[in-house]
């Protein structure tokens, strides 16, 4: 029998020692030997820590703070310039929209030829409701052509440059236009006044006006097309002792807050004012 | 001369932001007439003398945009300056107090000329009503900015005549 050597006992019994001790310090009984050797480390490694990292915290928080402070200003900066860009895209999206409806206004009356403009300001004298558009003769904008927006009738054309026009609102004074309403065989005119009401007259006592009835434009005159929207009647006011019967009238289009705005360049107003007779001897 | 130039750029901003801006913001039907506003600022002040140039050159800018009859608004700019530049002479120790009877007088002035002259035009205006939407919320949105205008006026003054130093 070959005998077993000194060394490799000698390793034997090592292997065995690292191995029971190993065993011994996992199962955990080890660990009051453990504490009492390692605690002193321990304290004295957290100590030298913490004065390391105080003395690396008094030499970089500095410039850290610099840092932040600087990427703080940037990201600020960059928040702002997003909320600036989320605004104006915003806007964008609000005048996409608006573009869409007289796009859609427009689909609806292939028949007519359309110039799309934007309301850039107001008549300065606050007794007259004037529009100025951004479009002039230079996009074949001519005076007393009709304007619109997708909800129906915003006014005509009354005066025009190269690059802008002038728009008289329907609810201006001097606006009057001939109407047809919707339900009724009959006919009227819409007036404007310095409040911005407008109102309808020149309707037959014998027509039987009510709340609701839809007002159109009737083409009479040759300012306007046929057959536009113009608003609703809402508050009638008869009288037997009046030739006509007249009523407030609610415009389809909100004026305070148009924004754009269609003109029908294949619209050509006719001027009948030589046709009708002059008074006098 | 400087003061004379200068009018046009002025006139011309504020004409583009009584257009845009001051015209959209209504009390009732009423708004304020900052080129109205200028004018008295301007002309209260002893040493500003050219009120008129400033006045015409107003006027004649409005007079483009509006659809007034041709010219008209120079009337009531003209009339402004002529109380701006009497009572700068009379109150000259209390320049607030011209300031407020010119924007008063130049804005009941403008008001009714234009009320007139419009029923002259043949546009059915009712008076009552007239005054009752439009002259009178416009008086007080011009009371809101008159002072605010009154400062920057100051400032465009001491910029363009500079006051003279005595050794």
């Amino acid at each position: 029998m070959k005998s077993v050597s000194p060394r490799n006992l000698r390793n034997a019994v090592v292997v065995f020692l690292v191995t029971g001790i190993l065993l011994l310090a996992i199962s955990g009984f080890l660990r009051p030997v453990l504490g009492v050797v390692m605690d002193p480390f321990i304290s004295t490694q957290r100590w030298l820590s913490d004065r390391f990292m105080a003395v690396y915290d008094y030499f970089t928080l500095p410039r850290d703070v610099t840092d932040l402070l600087v990427r703080n200003a940037q990201l600020e900066a960059e928040v702002s310039s997003l909320q600036t860009q989320v605004i104006q895209l915003q806007e964008q999206l609000q005048e996409a929209d608006v573009l869409y409806s007289l796009l859609d206004f427009a689909r609806a009356r292939p028949q007519d030829n359309y110039v799309a403009a934007a309301v850039i300001g107001r008549d300065p004298i606050p007794f007259l409701h004037y529009l100025i558009i951004d479009h002039g003769t230079d996009d074949g904008i001519q005076h007393g052509m009709p304007v619109v927006t997708e909800q129906g009738l915003v006014g005509r054309i009354d005066a025009v440059t190269a690059g802008a026009a002038r728009v008289q609102l329907i609810t201006d004074p001097g606006s009057v236009v001939n109407v047809r309403l919707q339900n009724q065989n009959s006919e009227g005119q819409i007036y404007g006044s310095v409040t911005g009401e407008v109102t309808l007259g020149m309707v037959a006592q014998n027509v039987n006006l009510s709340a609701g009835e839809i007002l159109l434009t009737s083409g009479l005159g040759g300012n306007f097309p046929t057959d536009v929207f113009v608003g609703q009647v809402l508050e009638i006011t008869r009288s037997d002792n009046q030739l006509f019967q007249s009523a407030s009238v609610q415009p389809v289009v909100d004026f305070d807050t148009i924004r754009a705005v269609l003109v029908i360049t294949s619209f050509r107003s006719v001027n009948i004012t030589p046709l009708i007779p002059a008074l006098g001897p | 001369m400087l003061s004379n130039l200068i009018s046009i750029p002025v006139m011309l901003v504020l004409s583009v932001l009584q257009m845009t801006a001051i015209s959209r913001i209504n009390l009732l039907n009423g708004s304020a007439d900052l080129i109205l506003l200028t004018i008295a600022a301007w002309g209260v002040r002893e040493k500003n003398s050219n009120v008129f140039i400033w006045a015409l050159v107003g006027g004649l800018i409005i007079s483009i945009a509006t659809a007034m009859p041709s010219f008209s608004p120079l009337a009531p700019y003209l009339f402004t300056s002529i109380i701006a530049r009497l009572l700068s002479k009379r109150l000259w120790q209390a320049p607030i107090l011209a300031l407020i009877i010119t924007a008063f007088s130049g804005t009941i002035f403008q008001h009714f000329f234009y009320i007139i002259l419009l029923q002259i035009s043949g546009i059915p205006l009712d008076f009552p009503e007239s005054v009752g939407n439009v002259t009178i919320p416009s008086l007080l949105l011009n009371f809101f900015f008159l002072f605010p205008i009154y400062v920057i006026m100051g400032d465009i003054s001491k910029w363009v005549t500079p006051e003279e130093l005595y050794a």
